[in-house]
């Protein structure tokens, strides 16, 4: 049997990955943290006989609370043996962002999550979740991306996709590591159904968004549920990787921002980079200026054949719009499993 | 031999003391002379000694990793025939225009894409692709009166590789093609062309290009179209394609390689085909690639209309297209997969195809 803690377990994908371990039979326990309070939708969870599930509100990105959670008689009574990393996706950081020894929130929580799965002895499996934005995107790149391709290792990479690289290779780091198996789980958009979309840093979460004019690149999307399905797959899979995984669909970054009901309005691209400059001249933070990275302008989608061959993981979801019962259009992930 | 005006050049060959011949600068060197090739004849020794004995020659290239795709059989065509497709109500103007067959060809396109995704995954939208085919349509129609033969030579079903000639600053000859072997295959195929990669920093052209089906030129690219069953069509000579100038009309380029290798590894036959109309369209006078170069653009051209009439000057003259498909040069049949790893051989073939390509133009230009 398999104990699991989660992290970041009270935002969206985090959830969804507790729901989906929890009805799988081969879980015997489930220790879920998060900075925030307790999801409602634990409740019934909580509430339950097996498997075992139990919440502790931890900022995993400050040293002496993530030493204080893997170091706790609580961790340890648990002898959680598989860590499932999900980094802060579904909520903006408190402004202004806590740095940890220079790094962003992301990728300290990466780090310090990372080091205390090496030095807890319980632990012999970690799962983390990253983004497939962390690929170079440029003019002319390959429509599909395998795990192999090149990072966006660019000095000027916003500071959204550094964290998202810089997690990356920490855990990436370790995938050798003899002790510890590591898998690393490179997701594209992450939707969920009612219309909201994740890990695109092109349609962030609490910032205005925009889009470069005369450009509409093709987004590979995955559903919350099939992150979730793939989590479950990695855990059980017993082997370390990076494995990319993605849902059937892409489509276009207007249609994403329609579908998720988001205004990016088509704004010449040179005019981003100025207003990022005005913004910089007038002290406004980053949060104040939309995103202006080669997302915007340049797709791709993802090669998942390693994932299906070694994780035994296939999108199980389709994407598209639904009509509600009051006429209006959402976004609907619906499972053809 | 072939049947190019050029061979009736007297003395266009001769031959030197120890026999072997030897062109003058004014002839096509590509032109097939009758005499056996010798890189051939060493070919044809090799394949008759067998597969182990070919590849012990080619092991002085460096080990590569094995290729992750293989050539595997073509998978069943889900296109319908264009008898099976139902036509719906005549929606525009435009439609209404088209006669029967390129309705059902255009009413097919939306079979093109696998499920029920309104875009596949470099970006080609079916409802987009419908809605810019009668334009397209009208130009084949009315503007080029675009003439074509040898539609035999196109697979029904499966992977292939068409390389053509390529000319005229706008890529029109690829537009024409596309709605030419849409028009006439039966089931409706879209070619699915590659375009150079500066194609995908040009603001509305990007993402027009990949709604109707095109795709940027790279390995990968192309590896997954061949993958995915689709025709491919391409213009190796690229950019010295279209930028060359009224001297140099009809007369082909350099050809990348990357094609011929594409096609080995994955197994599909290459179809070599002519566009004659295309170098007239739009003669270049004179290309200012300094000026070209500090712009960061591919050419510069001076036409007799342009810059003379600003944009205007870039549309193309309505010269009459005609659109010619040779026989298949099924080389992975030959060569095998293994093929694509030898250097010297690819360079061979592509200086086949490109002699095949030649001899189609040459042969349709009177």
């Amino acid at each position: 049997m398999t104990r699991v803690l989660v992290t970041h377990a009270d935002e969206p994908i985090g959830r969804r990955v507790v729901k989906r371990l929890f009805h799988d039979p081969r879980v015997d326990a489930i220790f879920a943290v998060g900075d925030g309070p307790t999801p409602r939708s634990f409740d019934r969870y909580l509430a339950g006989s097996a498997p075992a599930v139990s919440y502790a509100r931890v900022d995993l990105a400050k040293h002496r609370a993530a030493s204080d959670l893997f170091h706790s008689a609580a961790f340890r009574s648990a002898e959680i043996d598989t860590v499932v990393h999900v980094p802060r996706h579904g909520s903006a950081p408190e402004a202004p962002a806590p740095l940890v020894a220079g790094l962003s929130e992301r990728t300290a929580e990466t780090r310090l999550v990372v080091q205390h799965c090496l030095e807890a002895g319980s632990v012999c499996q970690l799962v983390a979740l990253g983004s497939a934005f962390v690929y170079k995107l440029q003019p002319g790149n390959a429509n599909r991306f395998t795990e192999d391709s090149q990072l966006d290792l660019d000095p000027d990479v916003s500071a959204e996709i550094r964290s998202w690289i810089d997690a990356d290779m920490i855990v990436h780091g370790e995938v050798h590591n003899e002790r510890l198996r590591v898998v690393l789980l490179r997701a594209p958009t992450v939707v969920a159904a009612g219309g909201y979309a994740y890990m695109n840093p092109a349609l962030p979460v609490a910032k205005p968004s925009a889009r470069a004019l005369g450009f509409d690149p093709i987004c590979a999307v995955i559903s919350d549920k099939d992150v979730a399905r793939a989590v479950q797959a990695a855990v059980f899979a017993r082997r370390s990787g990076i494995y990319n995984v993605a849902g059937r669909e892409a489509v276009p970054l207007s249609v994403l921002a329609r579908w998720t009901g988001r205004r990016a309005p088509p704004v010449p691209h040179p005019l981003l980079g100025w207003a990022a400059a005005g913004a910089r001249l007038f002290g406004f933070g980053a949060e104040a200026v939309p995103f202006r990275g080669p997302a915007l302008r340049y797709g791709f989608t993802l090669d998942t054949r390693r994932a299906e061959r070694e994780l035994d993981f296939r999108p199980g979801d389709r994407i598209g719009l639904a009509r509600e019962g009051d006429g209006s259009l959402r976004l609907e992930t619906a499972s053809t499993l | 031999m072939s049947e190019s005006p050029l061979q009736a050049i007297p003395g266009g060959s001769k031959r030197i003391e120890d026999g072997s011949p030897v062109f003058q600068l004014d002839r096509n060197p590509f032109l097939d002379n009758g005499l056996p090739d010798p890189l051939e004849r060493r070919l044809d020794e090799l394949e008759r000694r067998g597969p182990a004995k070919l590849r012990a020659v080619r092991s002085a290239a460096p080990a590569r990793p094995e290729p992750l795709r293989r050539a595997v059989p073509p998978r069943p065509r889900t296109t319908p025939a264009l008898s099976e497709i139902e036509l719906g109500e005549q929606r525009g103007l435009l439609d209404r225009l088209l006669p029967e067959r390129a309705r059902r060809a255009l009413a097919s396109i939306a079979h093109l894409v696998e499920g029920e995704s309104p875009y596949d995954r470099f970006g080609f939208s079916p409802d987009v692709a419908r809605r810019a085919m009668p334009w397209f349509h009208a130009l084949y129609q009315y503007y080029f009166r675009v003439e074509s033969h040898g539609h035999e030579h196109l697979p029904e079903q499966g992977r292939a590789v068409l390389a053509a000639n390529h000319a005229g600053l706008l890529p029109f000859d690829g537009a024409m093609t596309i709605v030419d072997i849409l028009l006439h295959s039966d089931p409706p195929r879209l070619a699915r062309a590659i375009v150079d990669r500066w194609a995908g920093e040009l603001p509305f052209v990007n993402v027009f290009y990949a709604r109707v089906g095109q795709v940027i030129g790279t390995r990968e690219n192309f590896a997954d179209l061949l993958d995915d069953d689709q025709l491919v069509l391409v213009f190796p000579e690229g950019i010295d394609g279209i930028r060359k100038t009224v001297t140099h009309r009809y007369r082909l380029q350099n050809f990348r390689v990357g094609f011929v290798e594409q096609a080995l590894r994955a197994g599909a036959p290459i179809v070599p085909m002519a566009i004659i109309g295309s170098d007239d369209q739009t003669p270049i006078l004179y290309d200012l690639k300094p000026l070209a170069k500090a712009l960061g653009l591919p050419v510069a051209p001076i036409t007799p209309t342009f810059p003379w009439l600003g944009p205007l000057g870039l549309l193309p003259y309505p010269v009459r297209y005609k659109i010619v498909y040779g026989e298949p040069l099924a080389y992975h049949e030959r060569f095998g997969a293994e093929g694509a790893d030898d250097a010297r051989l690819v360079q061979y073939l592509t200086r086949q195809v490109r002699r095949a390509v030649q001899q189609l133009v040459d042969r349709n230009r009177a």
